[in-house]
């Protein structure tokens, strides 16, 4: 028997036996009831915290967290319509007073709430899925107050209201707007997005636009900036003030759209203010602000820069067509210059060195220099009256600068070829005058032309500074082997120049005077004889003389140039010579003859000749006297004509000819070293390759390089493939 | 060698004019180097590959050796060899007159419309030899572009003296812009 009460021996859980009472529960709801009254009625401090949780523990415990749970939702909402009713009864600017103190009232009496129904709130409430304490407490505010037909509307009217009154210059009271406003945020943020943000957003494009329609027909460029600036910066102090702040990238876009991106063509083509006009008056604060405001919208500073680049194109092309500037070729390019400066400054402090608008500067330069095909002689001349002049006197610093800046003016130039061949002449001229200012700045601006275009750029010209030294001590050997035999003949200054690092001049004839000739023809002899099988030419044209005459009483000591003193020295043995006379005895040609004899004989205080008849002009029939009447106030007299000058017509056309010449054996070499390493091209990409390859020099002109392509053809270097006559073939 | 007088005499027999255009052709067969000129080589050789043994059956040849000029291919060969054949031994280019006398005669064969205006364009413009590869590419010229030039494309790699053509007959009013001949045969 006691084995078979042994099998059915069971362990039970054990039980608490504790009589429910059938009102047990409801009486244990009712003190709940009772105290969630209190708390709402602000009499909590009655309660005792400890009996209340244990009385909701227990609720919970029996099983009846459901009444519970569904006691507090009717309780709550009951008491929630009743503050719904003393907010919309409340006037004007009560409401949102009213709202804000219920509001806070609430979450403290949904704190208390919850604490007392923690127990609930972290079993019953998570095991049946519902919705915890404090975010029901949160769903009840939102559902019985906020989303109320007659609060919802009037809530959202009245904080618009507001910031419209604000956004009139009107003080409003901003610590309520916030508390408001964290309300909305903490009922969801689709609540704040849908009760507040989305309509406050759509009144503020109303809003804008309005004021953008207002100002742009009222105010000029730089004020309306002004307005749209303060504008954006009030409504960014908003949100930080009132709003969340993920509403600042909203609102701001609403602002940049209404009154900028709308008006921007409108504000940067306006006239009298615009932006045009902003650079030209070197409006740094406005063009800032402009700046600042047109990066946050789409395509603003593209439109600047489209803008600036028209005006540019359009002030620079002015420059170089205009006649009256070119004619000061040192003048135009201060102007060039000034233009850069001027521009540079306006994207140093306004632009905020901005690549982009950099690039456009640099594109509109390159554009407008090559339109006038004489800016590389311009530009040569200007660092030639530096060079002569300007940099007198000038520290070594500023002396870099201004040759810093000649060279970003030259990286501009499509034909720096032609620069080079200018730069090569008037090099000459103030090497053999010896008119240079500083040695060193020469070499510094052939070393800065040596780093930009390599070695064979540059080659030429320090060979023409070599002459020059080598010259110097030719000249030394010269007079300590001679010295005894010249005598007090004529003191010589010989400078030799090698052919091929000189520009090319044609060789004149000229008679020199016979003490020229003897001590000329000595030197000859002297240096043949130290260097065999060279050959010298006398270049007559490049010369000058410093000659002693004494006219009446005065002496004077004239300097002249090689022409000048052999037709100065005929009147040693004569006077009264006739045109045709000096022609005949000086064998000088007619034009170079002409101009000389109006250097001596037509320019005041220089006339060391009396002309007959008195015209400007030199006729052929004139006759010439020595003008025994001449004064001048100095002892020294400069007569000589070896000035670097703009050239006159012909003297272009014949330099751009020979430049012309120059470059058809470079092209041809290029034409060459491409096909080798191709055997077989194109003619459009041939033609494409030898531009590339050239570009640093100049600009190809493609009839020039077909027409040495076909030259090449003849010669046997390329041939035309038999099936596609577009190809050719390189022939080795 | 025969020289030019034997050559006319050959002509008499064959019953052909000297300026007839089948010499050329014939010269070609015959690999000649000069015009008016064969060396013994040359002429034999040349009708040893034409089989011809007689003067009978060299004068009954002559109408087919002459249609040989209808054959594109053959007429192209017969046009670049021309070149070499009719300028001076021992200089690259062709001198202008020859060049347009030859043109004359070898586009009678082969109609080309532009022929006399391109001719005068020579005389006016250019006055100097014309190159090989000029020579040869106005025929290409010819064949494929449009008389009125609806198909001339500028960057066609043309040489420059063809280009300049273009240019005098645009400048001319003979082409139009539209590419409407005007003035071409005398009638549009």
């Amino acid at each position: 028997m006691s084995s078979q009460k042994k099998r059915n021996f069971q362990i039970e859980a054990f039980k608490h036996r504790v009589v429910v009472d059938p009102k047990y529960a409801e009486k244990t709801w009712k003190i709940l009831e009772h105290a969630i009254h209190e708390i709402y009625n602000h009499n909590a401090s009655g309660l005792s915290f400890e009996e209340l949780y244990r009385n909701a523990y227990n609720m919970v415990l029996h099983k009846f967290g459901e009444k519970l749970y569904s006691g507090l939702v009717s309780t709550m909402t009951s008491h929630l319509k009743e503050i719904a009713l003393s907010i919309e009864a409340s006037q004007g600017a009560l409401f949102l007073e009213e709202l804000d103190r219920k509001w806070t009232e609430h979450n403290k009496a949904l704190q208390m709430i919850r604490d007392i129904l923690m127990y609930m709130d972290r079993t019953f409430i998570p095991s049946t899925h519902r919705t915890p304490v404090h975010e029901l407490g949160l769903n009840l505010w939102r559902d019985n107050i906020v989303h109320t037909v007659k609060i919802q509307v009037r809530l959202k009217d009245t904080l618009l209201e507001l910031v419209q009154k604000e956004r009139g210059g009107e003080v409003i009271n901003r610590g309520l707007m916030r508390n408001i406003v964290k309300m909305l945020m903490d009922l969801g943020s689709s609540v704040y997005q849908e009760d507040f943000e989305k309509p406050f957003l759509a009144v503020s494009a109303d809003f804008y636009r309005g004021e953008s329609q207002l100002f742009i027909e009222s105010c000029d460029c730089g004020n309306y900036l002004k307005k749209a600036e303060k504008r954006l910066n009030e409504e960014i102090e908003r949100v930080a003030h009132y709003l969340d702040a993920r509403s600042e990238v909203k609102i701001t876009n609403v602002v940049e759209k209404e009154m900028i991106e709308s008006q921007m063509t409108r504000l940067v083509q306006m006239e009298n203010s615009g932006l045009v006009n902003m650079l030209v008056d070197d409006k740094y604060e406005d063009l800032g602000r402009m700046y600042n405001l047109f990066r946050r919208v789409p395509n603003g500073l593209t439109s600047i820069r489209d803008v600036m680049t028209v005006h540019l194109r359009e002030t620079g092309r002015h420059l170089v067509s205009d006649g009256e500037r070119l004619k000061d070729p040192v003048d135009f390019v201060q102007r060039l210059l000034h233009i850069k400066d001027k521009h540079d400054k306006i994207i140093n402090l306004a632009f905020n060195n901005d690549k982009m608008f950099q690039n456009a500067l640099n594109s509109s330069f390159e554009y407008f220099i090559n339109l006038n095909t004489r800016s590389p002689e311009f530009i040569s001349l200007f660092v030639d009256d530096k060079l002569r002049k300007g940099l007198k006197g000038v520290s070594e610093e500023d002396v870099e600068i201004v040759l810093d800046k000649v060279m970003m003016l030259f990286r501009y130039l499509q034909e720096k070829d032609v620069f080079e061949k200018y730069y090569k002449q008037h090099l000459a001229k103030r090497l053999l005058s010896a008119k240079s200012v500083s040695e060193d700045a020469e070499r510094s601006l052939i070393l800065k032309l040596k780093t930009e275009c390599g070695y064979q750029f540059t080659s030429k010209l320090e060979g023409m500074f070599t002459d020059m030294k080598t010259s110097d001590d030719t000249m030394q050997g010269f007079y300590a082997a001679m010295g005894h035999e010249l005598g007090d003949g004529p003191a010589l200054a010989v400078h030799v120049l090698t052919t091929g690092s000189w520009p090319t001049q044609s060789t004149t004839t000229c008679n020199l005077p016979p003490e020229i000739l003897t001590v000329c023809n000595k030197f000859k002899t002297y240096y043949l004889g130290t260097h065999s099988g060279r050959r010298l030419t006398w270049q007559t044209n490049m010369g000058s003389a410093d000659i002693k005459a004494t006219f009446g009483r005065a002496k004077h000591e004239l300097n002249v140039s090689t022409y000048q003193m052999c037709v100065l020295m005929l009147f040693n043995n004569g006077d009264g010579l006739s045109y045709r006379e000096v022609e005949q005895a000086t064998e000088i040609p007619t034009s170079d003859l002409k101009r000389c004899l109006q250097s001596l004989a037509c320019a005041k205080g220089k006339n060391v000749l009396r002309k007959e008849p008195m015209s400007k002009d030199i006729g052929e029939d004139d006759t010439f006297f020595f003008n025994d009447k001449f004064s001048s106030k100095f002892y020294k007299v400069k007569i000589g004509t070896v000035v670097a000058q703009k050239e006159s017509e012909p003297e272009k056309q014949e330099t751009r000819q020979r430049v012309e010449e120059d470059r058809k054996p470079q092209i041809e070499a290029a034409i060459v070293r491409i096909m080798k390493a191709r055997r077989v091209l194109d003619h459009n990409n041939i033609v494409a390759e030898v531009t590339k390859q050239l570009q640093t020099r100049f600009l190809p002109n493609p009839v020039v390089i077909k027409k040495r392509i076909e030259s090449l053809i003849e010669r046997e270097f390329l041939e035309r493939d038999k099936d596609d006559r577009k190809l050719y073939r390189y022939l080795a | 060698m025969i020289m030019a007088d034997g050559i006319s005499n050959l002509c008499n027999d064959l019953q052909v004019d000297p300026q007839d255009i089948v010499m050329l052709v014939v010269s070609w067969h015959m690999k000649a180097a000069t015009m008016c000129e064969f060396s013994k080589q040359e002429f034999v050789g040349g009708l040893q590959s034409l089989g011809i043994d007689s003067l009978e059956k060299f004068r009954d040849r002559i109408p087919s050796i002459r249609s040989e000029l209808k054959d594109d291919q053959k007429f192209k060969e017969i046009y670049n060899f021309a070149f070499g054949w009719a300028k001076e031994k021992g200089q690259k280019s062709l001198a202008l007159d020859t060049a347009i006398g030859m043109w004359q005669l070898l586009f009678e064969e082969k109609q080309w419309p532009l022929v006399e205006h391109w001719c005068q364009f020579l005389q006016a413009r250019h006055n100097k030899a014309i190159s090989r590869d000029t020579w040869s590419q106005l025929l290409e010229f010819a064949r494929s572009v449009d008389p009125t030039l609806s198909n001339y494309d500028a960057e066609g790699a043309w040489p420059y003296l063809l280009d300049e053509f273009v240019e005098y007959l645009k400048e001319n009013g003979i082409i139009q812009q539209k590419g409407r001949v005007l003035d071409l045969l005398g009638h549009i």
